[in-house]
């Protein structure tokens, strides 16, 4: 029975038990997708999400973007963007969009390190299974890669009437955003709990 | 069971939607991580259709009252979603309007139209194509985030462009509005249950067996 999973989209039981290396399983009713394998899944998620981090903490360090005219220039950083709907009587959307560019990647990354180093030294951790429930409850709640095309659209709206400049933090927050993506579809659902059972049956 | 296909349910067997478990139906709990278990999603239908009404209720305001306002020389100028869309088009950026246009006004009506279309399936149990709706309402779930982008601009635009007396951006009402729309939306896409509509075509196999 643990070889068997049941489609999230149709409740059909599938086995995917014998999934080669770097394939991934289809419900054959409905199409969903069930869970992708990968021998070094866990080292995968390691090190995108290390990446990630250290991106994400040059992001936070230098300007993302800067404004100049008519001798006038104005610099925004990465928390400016919420800081300044928070400044103009918006605090709670500063918030959301806080929560969605910044503070949900950083948690998932966080928790992220959490699951995959314990897995793959083969250590019992008292966290793991609380981290790995709060790290699948929050995945599709980050919108980096939005925030990226909010940026470029952005550029265009005010191209016109001023020079842009992109900031360091602009490239390495794009950057991120792509290591955190690749971090995300190698942390597999099924997998990652098959693991931890494993783990547990060990000691 | 008539269609060959056996299910978890059929089973007796609840799948626990955070670590994918299969556990007694009976259970209340997940044996492995401790989430409550549900064979489906409780009054999917209800809750989903309950979600959806706040949404479209919010997307009036949201594009009724300006989402920016663009003070030029301290002039002070208000625009809504459209009108931002208007400007790019007379701007000549006709890729950025179609992509703020199909982000802000295409995406979410599409979406909440593809959500209210699948729960209305489910009530009035019709069973043709559950396949292709299963699609739709994976689509429908993957491009909600999507329309974020309207709000993240204003959000760059106020933090960066703050020239005071010369050229300065102010975040509008509708912004609070949109961002609703898209959170809303998003809940009630996680509380729609698409295995129901499975559900309904084996119960009409099997009573149509005996
Ligand atoms: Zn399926
Ligand atoms: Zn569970």
């Amino acid at each position: 029975m643990d070889n068997l999973i049941a489609c999230h989209g149709c409740d059909l039981l599938v086995d995917v038990g014998n999934l080669e290396d770097d394939s991934r399983a289809y419900c054959p009713r409905c199409g969903h997708f069930l869970t992708r394998y990968q021998r070094d899944g866990m080292s995968r998620v390691l090190a995108y999400a290390i990446a990630a981090i250290v991106l994400l903490l040059v992001a936070s360090s230098f300007p993302f973007l800067s404004f100049k005219q008519a001798g006038l220039e104005s610099v925004m950083t990465l928390y400016g963007a919420p800081g300044s709907l928070a400044r103009y009587g918006m605090p709670a959307l500063g918030l959301i969009v806080a929560t969605f560019i910044i503070i949900v990647p950083s948690l998932i990354l966080l928790l992220m390190v959490m699951i995959s180093v314990p897995l793959l030294i083969g250590r019992r951790v008292p966290w793991m299974h609380a981290a790995t429930r709060a790290v699948f409850a929050l995945q599709n709640w980050s919108m980096a890669e939005v925030f990226i095309i909010g940026v470029l659209v952005s550029l265009v709206k005010i191209m016109s009437l001023a020079t842009v400049i992109l900031g360091i933090s602009f490239w390495a927050y794009s950057a991120f955003s792509i290591c955190f993506i690749l971090a995300l579809v190698s942390l597999d659902r099924y997998q990652c709990w098959q693991l931890i059972d494993q783990l547990e049956a060990q000691a | 069971m008539s269609t060959g296909a056996v299910t978890a349910a059929d089973s007796d067997l609840a799948s626990c939607h955070t670590c994918c478990k299969l556990s007694p139906a009976s259970l209340h709990r997940c044996p492995r991580c401790g989430a409550t278990l549900h064979l489906r999603i409780t009054d999917s239908v209800q809750r989903t259709v309950a979600l959806l009404i706040t949404a479209t209720i919010l997307y009036i305001p949201a594009n009724v009252y300006p989402i920016m306002v663009t003070e030029y020389l301290g002039v002070p100028e208000a625009s809504t979603i459209m009108g931002g869309v208007v400007v790019l088009v007379k701007l000549g950026s006709i890729p950025v309007a179609a992509v703020i246009f199909i982000a802000s006004v295409v995406v979410p009506l599409a979406k909440i139209a593809a959500m209210f279309y699948l729960t209305w399936s489910v009530a009035r149990r019709k069973l043709e194509g559950p396949r292709r709706r299963t699609k739709l309402y994976v689509v429908a779930e993957f491009v909600g985030k999507w329309s974020m982008i309207d709000v993240f601009v204003v959000a760059i635009l106020v933090a960066l462009v703050q020239l005071q007396g010369l050229l300065a951006f102010y975040p509008g009402i509708a912004a609070y509005s949109f961002a609703g729309v898209v959170l809303v939306t998003m809940v009630a896409a996680e509380n729609f249950d698409s295995r129901l509509m499975w559900d309904q075509l084996e119960e009409k196999n099997d009573s149509s067996r005996t």
